[in-house]
């Protein structure tokens, strides 16, 4: 049996039947057709699947759908619109920090939360604000310049 | 070499970043089609067992099942599923199955699946199928499982021997003899895992005509088409393989066909819908990895540093099928233990071993990290034993660029950077005064360490049944720009973008007006070898860029006629067709575009003027060729450690990467690879470990909470990253290639450091916190 | 891994409801932030599983922190309390700050107290903290509410001591006596890993400068579950915390932990590291006495 659900994905509302055992990351893939929340992992240690609910960073493979019923949900589809970039994903192209690009869309998100707190982070805000979103590309360093650089554009 | 260029050289904004930071879409992952169905495949718990029964019937009931998949089901054929090598390659040993009936030789090994309308349902039929097995002894030691009498995995190789490469040049036992001093050393490497972040997944097609569409996460397009075909018994036309614009990281991970497409595509035949099949972290961990190898090495040394003799042994874990194993182990050889230096007599005895684990795989570095770790471990123990200079001792015996390459008599080494890289690289790190007085405070000590390394870029010849070739096609449109179509995977190292500014740059285009397409497959671009052994920028390299000189020269020809001037005193820059030394004189490459494709008359202002028969054609180039050697790109590596000898925990505090990869022709994207690199030589240094349960079999670390890989804070805060720029005369715009080298030297460069930090040498990979304290007695 | 049995998903406003839910024949498990609860179910060890009931909108996500100590909801997240701590400025919450730092910031939104003590799991960090804080729980039932010290709820690994029907509501932090100040320490493999040891150091000095209550609690394979070392608190009182008497707490520990071997580390690494990461712990903890 499936349960009802009520979420507001990316500023839009969406009433959901939801198996119970559903993670909110299959239903924003699988039900809503959002390549954000990737699947990396299905166990809460990669990253790749990072949402914001109600603001903050959450493994979205860990949360139950229907736990999340009423939330308002952000991914990475819903950063920006239309043909201008949100500063995160801007500074993400100009630092090079995108290779296979698997773990981007959560590593910005886990991001966004640090920018969203702590406007003028240092190199070890950053690097812990990211422990939780594996990389096996980059070895991280044009990830943690890509952040520094989307701080100074966010803080003008 | 062209000092400046316009487009190679520059580091090019990668045309897909813009997909992948707004959701990214385009990976295998994301495919979705109408009614689609999802597989999952049930796995032997027995590391090696006889299989008496299988009943399926309670599966089969179970509502939302759709179709059960048997060993009876599946075409029985013996191959090789290694993408690179033909399927039955005379080098290789045939001996994996997709799904056997009768016995299994590791935990984790396909033994039924099932197609349901969820993944969820599939996963509860796979605990409905009964499976009686009669367990059979288990050996999970390469060195156990080759005495007499030790369970046998395959019936013709016997003491489980699938493979016994060797080689001897010289004298050995007089090459020893002419030594001053004679080093011996056992080194151990360990079972790691690619981690790519994107598991394996695919959604396949088949129709009741056996016509199969496939997307995958793979690395090779035409090999997943040659292997699924040869898999399943049908011509290789029938099976489609569509090429992913992106995929979530490969490393040498996704090269070779495993049960899953050949399972999925029979599970659509019989349900008449596509299948998707995605495997969990669990199951990819057991899917493929990095073998292990352990080496015993012997090296005769001069008392001024010069090697006289040098012998080893390489013992390969390939667990229970040969797969890769049986190449890894001639690339181990080769290229891991006796490429970097000359040793007047030598002798290599390699064994690739089957054990009841894992199968092995690809992974880049492909043998050689297994290799280095051994060979620039014992140098830095000579060095150590005989005071002896660790940069001058790697200089005196290493190879020199113009001299001929070892492996291959038909080249020499055009360009080989080395000393210049251990140059910039010791200067860059400060060597000299860190290496003799490194800082240390209390409890933690700190060392510097060192290693260089060369790789082999596949290119036209080498190892035996390696596909070489490489092909491109390359259109012109009416707006000035081209479009690009290779079969080569842009599995995340940038591809895409080095392959456009190759093309854009032959071309004379500017950046960015050369587009990869998206929507290429086995149908519709020529054959190209895999995304592996550090290639693509290289061979596909070479192929793009004659198919955009071909491209070129028909752009020349119409350009001539409208211009009424001979071709050949054209020349293009920046989108603009101009006469050499007239530079007024010119047309837009989008003007002749329009023109090779404009109607016979054309209206002009001038009234009605027509065009001639000799401009008409849309410009197209087209490439498939060889490249005309094997380059060598080489690496010197530093490092800084700190040692907490209270925990033995390691960081790495600083990273100096030297390179010779030829000219570089995206330094960021080349930068981009070197840090990752170094990411997974470290992981592969300090942690990495896939263990096993040593009674069962079962994988202890089968998701990231067990198998840890470097986070972005165990990073050196420093990395740097030199290029010393060879200009490799057969490369494109003269590049080699730069996968492989980053991830091999960081293990022995970190073990040296940590050896330079607290005197202690450590032979067997990982250096875990634990060992470290054993090695300093406190434990 | 799919919850195959699961039937119903509750989501009640009130306690009382949820005390009503868990008197039903099902077998029934609490959901607060779900992080430990999914990982179970992900590697398949929760397939019997009936029903849920997530308690995050039963008013249980309130903290109080005033003079006498901090008191905080079972189901106040790690963010929250974190926040909280942060703002106390306080020496004594040094431990509990530490501890709440380690986890990726994608747990540390969501899981929670409560959660992370009923789970009883020995590599958690946040409980080794509680631990070495004398933290106190609430806990309900249909009967009513009873109080429980931290430590007699572990009942080993993965296993707790609530008895059918009841929950965890409440965990209180006593604020201790005068000069106070704690501190905690992890040894991990990477930044984001379970604990192979983490140690959590809790001390209060007279106007002398000596000590007059200590608490050491480890975690971490250290034992099955997270433990207190008396030996190491005993030697610590009394002392004045010079750093003969921490290099002595931190070998003493040995008496009072029983490391396991797994794939992560051996018992003699646990054990030897166990005595670093004490005295470390502990040398921290007497940086930050005012």
């Amino acid at each position: 049996m499936k349960q009802m659900i009520t979420l507001e994905v990316n500023g839009e509302r969406h009433e959901l039947a939801v198996e119970k055992d559903a993670t909110l990351r299959d239903v924003l893939h699988d039900q809503l057709n959002l390549d954000g929340p990737k699947k990396g992992c299905d166990t809460g240690s990669c990253g790749c699947c990072t949402v914001h609910v109600d603001g903050l960073a959450v493994y979205s493979c860990m949360r139950y759908a229907v736990a999340c019923d009423g939330a308002k949900v952000l991914t990475a589809e819903g950063l920006s619109a239309g043909a201008d970039l949100h500063p995160i994903q801007q500074s993400f192209i100009d630092a090079g920090a995108v290779q296979c690009g698997y773990c981007t869309c959560g590593m910005m998100m886990s991001a966004k939360q640090l920018l969203d707190e702590t406007p003028r982070p240092d190199e070890e805000d950053i690097r812990h604000a990211i422990a939780g979103n594996l990389c096996r590309c980059t070895g991280y360093a044009k990830i943690v310049d890509a952040v520094k650089l989307a701080a100074d554009r966010l803080a003008g | 070499m062209n000092s400046r260029m316009d487009v190679v050289g520059h580091s090019v904004e990668r045309p897909d970043a813009f997909d992948k930071v707004t959701g990214g879409k385009g990976y295998p992952v994301n495919v979705r089609l109408p009614g689609m169905l999802h597989a999952k495949m049930l796995r032997s718990p027995y590391p090696h067992a006889r299989i008496v029964r299988i009943d399926a019937s309670r599966a089969e009931q179970l509502p939302g099942v759709k179709a059960v998949l048997l060993p009876k089901d599946v075409p029985q054929i013996k191959f090789c599923p290694v993408f690179f090598v033909p399927a039955e390659a005379p080098s290789m040993v045939l001996d994996f199955d997709v799904m056997n009936g009768e016995i299994v030789r590791y935990v984790g090994q396909p033994v039924a699946a099932v197609a349901a309308t969820t993944a969820a349902i599939a996963e509860a039929a796979l605990e409905l199928i009964d499976v009686e097995y009669e367990a059979l002894p288990a050996v999970f030691d390469p060195e156990e499982a080759m005495q007499p009498g030790a369970p046998q995995l395959h019936p013709n190789s016997p003491n489980n021997i699938a493979v016994n490469p060797s080689f001897v040049a010289g004298d050995i036992e007089q090459g020893f003899a002419d030594a001053d001093f004679i080093f011996e050393g056992v080194y151990e490497t360990q079972r790691v895992h690619t981690c790519y972040m994107e598991p394996r997944v695919c959604v396949v097609d088949m129709d009741r005509q056996d016509n199969i569409t496939i997307h995958v996460t793979t690395q090779h397009l035409f090999g997943t088409r040659e292997k699924l075909a040869f898999a399943l018994g049908l011509p290789e036309s029938k099976v489609k393989v569509v090429k992913a614009p992106y995929i979530g990281g490969g490393f040498g991970g996704k090269l070779e066909l495993t049960a899953m497409e050949p399972v999925a595509a029979l599970l659509s035949k019989k349900t008449g819908r596509p299948v998707r099949l995605e495997q969990t972290r669990q199951e990819d961990f057991i899917t493929t990895t990095r073998n292990p190898i352990k080496v015993y090495l012997k090296t005769g040394v001069k008392k001024d540093g010069s090697f006289t003799a040098r012998y080893a042994k390489s013992i390969l874990d390939c667990g229970a099928h040969a797969t890769h194993g049986a190449e890894v182990i001639n690339v181990h050889g080769a290229f891991g233990l006796f490429f970097n230096y000359h040793a007047p007599h030598a002798k290599w005895e390699g064994f690739t071993v089957y054990t009841n684990n894992m199968i092995g795989g690809g992974y880049r570095g492909y043998g050689a990290p297994q290799g280095s770790f051994a060979v620039e471990s014992q140098i830095d123990e000579i060095c150590t034993k005989l005071g002896l200079d660790p940069i001058e001792m790697r200089l005196k015996n290493a190879r020199k660029q113009g001299e001929p390459h070892p492996f291959n008599p038909a080249f020499t080494l055009s360009t080989y950077g080395l000393p210049e890289c251990l140059r910039q690289g010791a200067e860059k790190i400060g060597w000299t005064a860190a290496i003799a007085a490194p800082k240390s405070e209390g409890a933690k000590k700190r060392g510097f360490g060192l290693a260089v390394h060369p790789v082999w870029v596949s290119g036209c010849m080498g190892f035996p049944d390696i596909y070489e070739h490489s092909g491109a096609m390359i259109k012109l449109n009416r707006d000035g720009t081209a479009d690009l179509a290779t079969a080569s995977m842009d599995i995340g190292s940038g591809q895409i973008v080095t392959l456009c500014q190759i093309a854009a740059e032959e071309l004379g285009l500017p950046a960015g007006a050369v587009r990869m397409s998206s929507q290429s497959d086995t149908d519709n671009v020529p054959f190209d070898a895999p995304t592996h052994a550090s290639r693509v920028t290289y061979s596909s390299g070479n192929a793009v860029k004659t198919a955009a000189a071909a491209a070129k020269k028909r752009l020349f020809e119409v350009a001539a006629t409208m211009m009424e001037v001979s071709p050949d005193d054209l020349e293009v820059a920046k989108g603009v067709v101009s006469v050499k030394g007239a530079p007024g004189k010119s047309v837009t490459v989008a003007e002749v575009a329009r023109r090779a494709e404009s109607p016979f008359v054309q209206m002009t202002p001038e009234g009605p003027k027509p065009t001639t028969i000799e401009e008409k054609g849309t410009i197209i180039g087209m490439a498939s060729l060889s490249p005309k050697s094997n380059p060598t790109p080489c690496a010197a590596q530093f490092v800084e450690v700190e040692v907490d000898t209270e925990t033995g925990q390691v960081s790495v505090l600083r990273a100096v990467y030297a390179h010779d990869i030829g000219r570089v022709i995206n330094p960021a994207a080349a930068e981009g690879q070197i840090e990752g690199g170094f990411q997974q030589g470290m992981g592969y240094a300090l942690m990495e470990e896939i263990q096993f349960d040593p009674e069962t079999g079962a994988c202890l670390t089968s998701d990231f909470l067990d198998y840890k890989i470097p986070t972005a804070v165990e990073m050196p805060r420093q990395m740097d990253s030199i290029f010393i720029e060879t200009n490799e005369p057969t490369g494109p715009f003269g590049a080699k290639s730069i996968g492989e080298c980053c991830v091999i030297t960081p293990a022995p460069a970190i073990a040296n450091a940590i050896y330079n930090a607290i005197g202690v040498r450590f032979t067997q990979l990982p250096i875990t916190p634990e060992k470290i304290l054993r090695g300093l007695g406190k434990i | 891994m799919a919850l195959q049995n699961l039937k119903d998903f509750h989501r009640p406003d009130a306690i009382e409801d949820v005390l009503a839910l868990l008197g039903k024949d099902e077998e029934t498990l609490i959901l607060a932030g779900g992080t430990f609860l999914r990982g179970l179910e992900a590697r398949g060890l929760l397939s019997g599983v009936e029903a849920l009931v997530d308690i995050r909108r039963v008013g249980l996500d309130k903290v109080v922190a005033d003079n006498n100590g901090i008191k905080a909801g079972a189901a106040v997240t790690f963010t929250r309390l974190r926040g909280v701590v942060a703002r106390q400025q306080e020496a004594w919450l040094g431990g509990l700050a530490d501890a709440l730092d380690r986890p990726p910031v994608q747990v540390r939104n969501v899981a929670t107290v409560g959660g992370c003590i009923a789970a009883a799991c020995p590599f958690f960090d946040v409980p080794t903290a509680l631990l070495a804080l004398d933290a106190e729980l609430t806990i309900r039932s249909s009967d009513g509410e009873r109080h429980l010290p931290l430590p007699e709820l572990f009942d080993g690994l993965f296993a707790n001591t609530l008895e059918p029907g009841e929950f965890i509501t409440e965990v209180s932090l006593p604020r201790p006596p005068g000069n106070a100040a704690g501190a905690f320490l992890k040894l991990e493999a990477t930044a984001n890993d379970l604990a192979i040891v983490n140690v959590a150091t809790q001390l209060s000095i007279d106007a002398n400068r000596v000590c007059t209550r200590a608490c050491v609690a480890l975690g971490g394979g250290v034992a099955d579950t997270a433990v207190r070392s008396a030996a190491a608190e005993t030697i610590l009182v009394g002392s004045r915390l010079d750093a003969a008497a921490l290099q002595a707490a931190g070998e003493a520990v040995i008496s009072d932990i029983d490391p396991m071997s797994d794939h992560r580390a051996s018992a003699a690494y646990r054990r030897a590291v166990a005595k670093v990461m004490t005295r470390r712990a502990l040398e921290r903890a007497v940086a930050r006495l005012a």
